[in-house]
């Protein structure tokens, strides 16, 4: 016998829990975690959602096989952006193959070259702020990071060249992500019109490069050159629709993710300045030997990766991860049934005081938890953001970058630097402005 | 010592290979990512060093150590 899902109580009639979980979302998870436990069900319009949450639950989430927890439901509103036959709008096979190509743009041996191209693409961008002076730094962390992603993924020829028109489309892409697209993706409105529009554009624009390159000699080493030269199993290569999908994908995956950590990263050494001293100190150390930002980018810097992973668990940029039951799962004996969502909460399993105590501390020295699916900003298994790697990269070339050339200093009480909870994902609150001060040479 | 691997975790980000190529190789696997090739489950005591660049550099954490 199959034991009973604890359901989260105040559900109403039709909505269920809708209006609260729309008000707060990671308010209203953490309550359901500590009124229910590792399971936690609860209704949003009639679907029924659970909650997975703890470590040992993290982790069978995490394991589960596609053929039991499918993510293709999941990303149904997205599918149009990125191109019929891409990623979730193919056979789990083809999934599969796809999602290889595009981790192998994301492995080692490109990652060197990345370095060199984000530590220019921060230089070149910081140089234009001039000697002082206030900036908002969501927007201006949106832009650097879609200058870095498309130095790394495109080519820098093409980041050099750069017109306003790549900006517009990309941004028509991201208006079309608002929640009636989960719901239907192509019904007629001007978001979608808009979506549909720059999709096509951007398949031309990508398939102007590939066949510019195709006729040259040059040798790159972006993302685009590696989805270029991949095959499938049956020896075909990727066509230019498939190509232009996946480098938004990977961007999509990349962009808003990093650039709101970088904002948070920011903000939290401004509001635990005896940290940022920690860094700055490891910073002169290791950039005693004259090496430059993209040599060490690539190295150890303890001090800076354990701040940027509490970065990561005070503030997760993706609050929660959500898979369909395609098959009845089994966890520790409840049976959890075919049709229902399940959730996985980095934003839960962060602030789980068993785990993590004192939860909402900021503390870079607090140990790493044993178990190795407590700390969960990247997810984990087989699905685990490939990024992962390159994301951590970029934010210590940036960093690196910021802390050795500027003295910064909040313009607003430490406070009222927040988390927009509004829209589909989690996001800063702008403005989030800070002062800037050049460092004399 | 003795290596042990996760294969859930591995989506053949290949650090370990470019830290201890003498323990470690990533190779192509049919329909999925490439994935971790132990070449040498106890590994010598001089190769420490290196495997446990590994270990570290992993972006997976897919590698651990027994002794």
């Amino acid at each position: 016998m199959s034991k009973v899902i604890p359901k989260a109580s105040g559900e109403k009639p039709e909505t269920g829990h809708y209006e609260e979980y729309s008000v707060n979302q990671p308010a209203f998870l953490m309550r359901i975690r500590n009124e229910c436990g590792e399971l936690a069900e609860y209704n949003l319009m009639s679907q029924p959602h659970v909650l997975m949450s703890g470590p040992d639950a993290q982790e069978a989430w995490c394991r589960a096989p596609d053929e039991v927890l499918g993510q293709s439901a999941a990303y149904k509103g997205i599918v149009p952006i990125f191109g019929k036959g891409v990623l979730f709008d193919t056979t789990l096979d083809r999934l599969k193959q796809q999602l290889k190509i595009q981790v192998d743009a994301l492995r080692y041996q490109n990652m060197k070259a990345y370095a060199q191209v984000i530590a220019d693409e921060v230089r070149d961008f910081t140089n234009n702020w001039g000697e002082s002076g206030e900036l908002e730094m969501v927007d201006e962390f949106l832009r650097m990071t879609l200058y870095t992603s498309t130095s790394c993924l495109l080519g820098v020829d093409f980041r050099r060249n750069m017109t306003d028109e790549f900006s517009e489309l990309y941004r028509d892409l991201e208006h079309a992500v608002i929640a009636i697209a989960f719901i239907d993706p192509y019904l007629p409105l001007p978001e979608f019109e808009a979506r549909d529009k720059a999709r096509a554009r951007l398949g031309e624009i990508v398939e102007e490069i590939v066949e510019k390159r195709r006729a040259s000699t040059e040798e790159y080493t972006d993302a685009l050159h590696t989805f270029m030269t991949s095959t499938y199993t049956d020896g075909s290569t990727l066509s230019p629709h498939e190509i232009t999908g996946l480098l938004i994908a990977t961007m999509f995956a990349g962009h808003h993710t990093s650039s709101g950590t970088a904002t948070w990263t920011l903000i939290e050494f401004l509001r635990n300045p005896q940290f940022m001293e920690e860094v700055k100190q490891e910073l002169a150390e290791v950039f005693a030997d004259g090496g430059d930002v993209s040599h060490h980018a690539m190295r150890g810097m303890p001090k800076m990766e354990a701040f940027l992973r509490e970065v990561l668990r005070m503030h997760p940029p993706l609050s929660t991860l959500i898979r369909v039951v395609e098959q009845d799962f089994n966890y520790k004996g409840t049976i959890i049934p075919k049709g229902y969502r399940v959730v996985m909460s980095p934003g839960v399993a962060h602030k789980i005081a068993e785990v993590f105590p004192d939860p909402e501390k900021f503390d870079i020295h607090r140990p790493e938890p044993e178990h190795l699916f407590a700390w969960m900003a990247f997810g984990g298994g087989r699905h685990k953001c490939a990024g992962n790697a390159f994301a951590i990269l970029q934010l210590k070339a940036i960093f690196a970058t910021l802390l050795l050339d500027f003295d910064f200093s909040l313009s607003s009480a430490a406070e009222n630097y927040t988390d927009d909870h509004s829209g589909m994902t989690v996001k800063p609150q702008a403005p989030m402005t800070v002062r800037f001060k050049r460092k004399k040479k | 010592m003795r290596i042990k691997v996760d294969l859930d975790l591995c989506q053949g980000h290949s650090v370990c290979m470019e830290e201890c190529p003498e323990v470690f190789d990533v190779r192509d696997q049919p329909g999925g990512y490439p994935q971790v090739v132990v070449l040498m489950e106890e590994p010598p005591e001089e190769l420490r060093k290196k495997v446990m660049s590994a270990v570290r550099g992993c972006p997976n954490r897919v590698i651990s150590i027994e002794e």
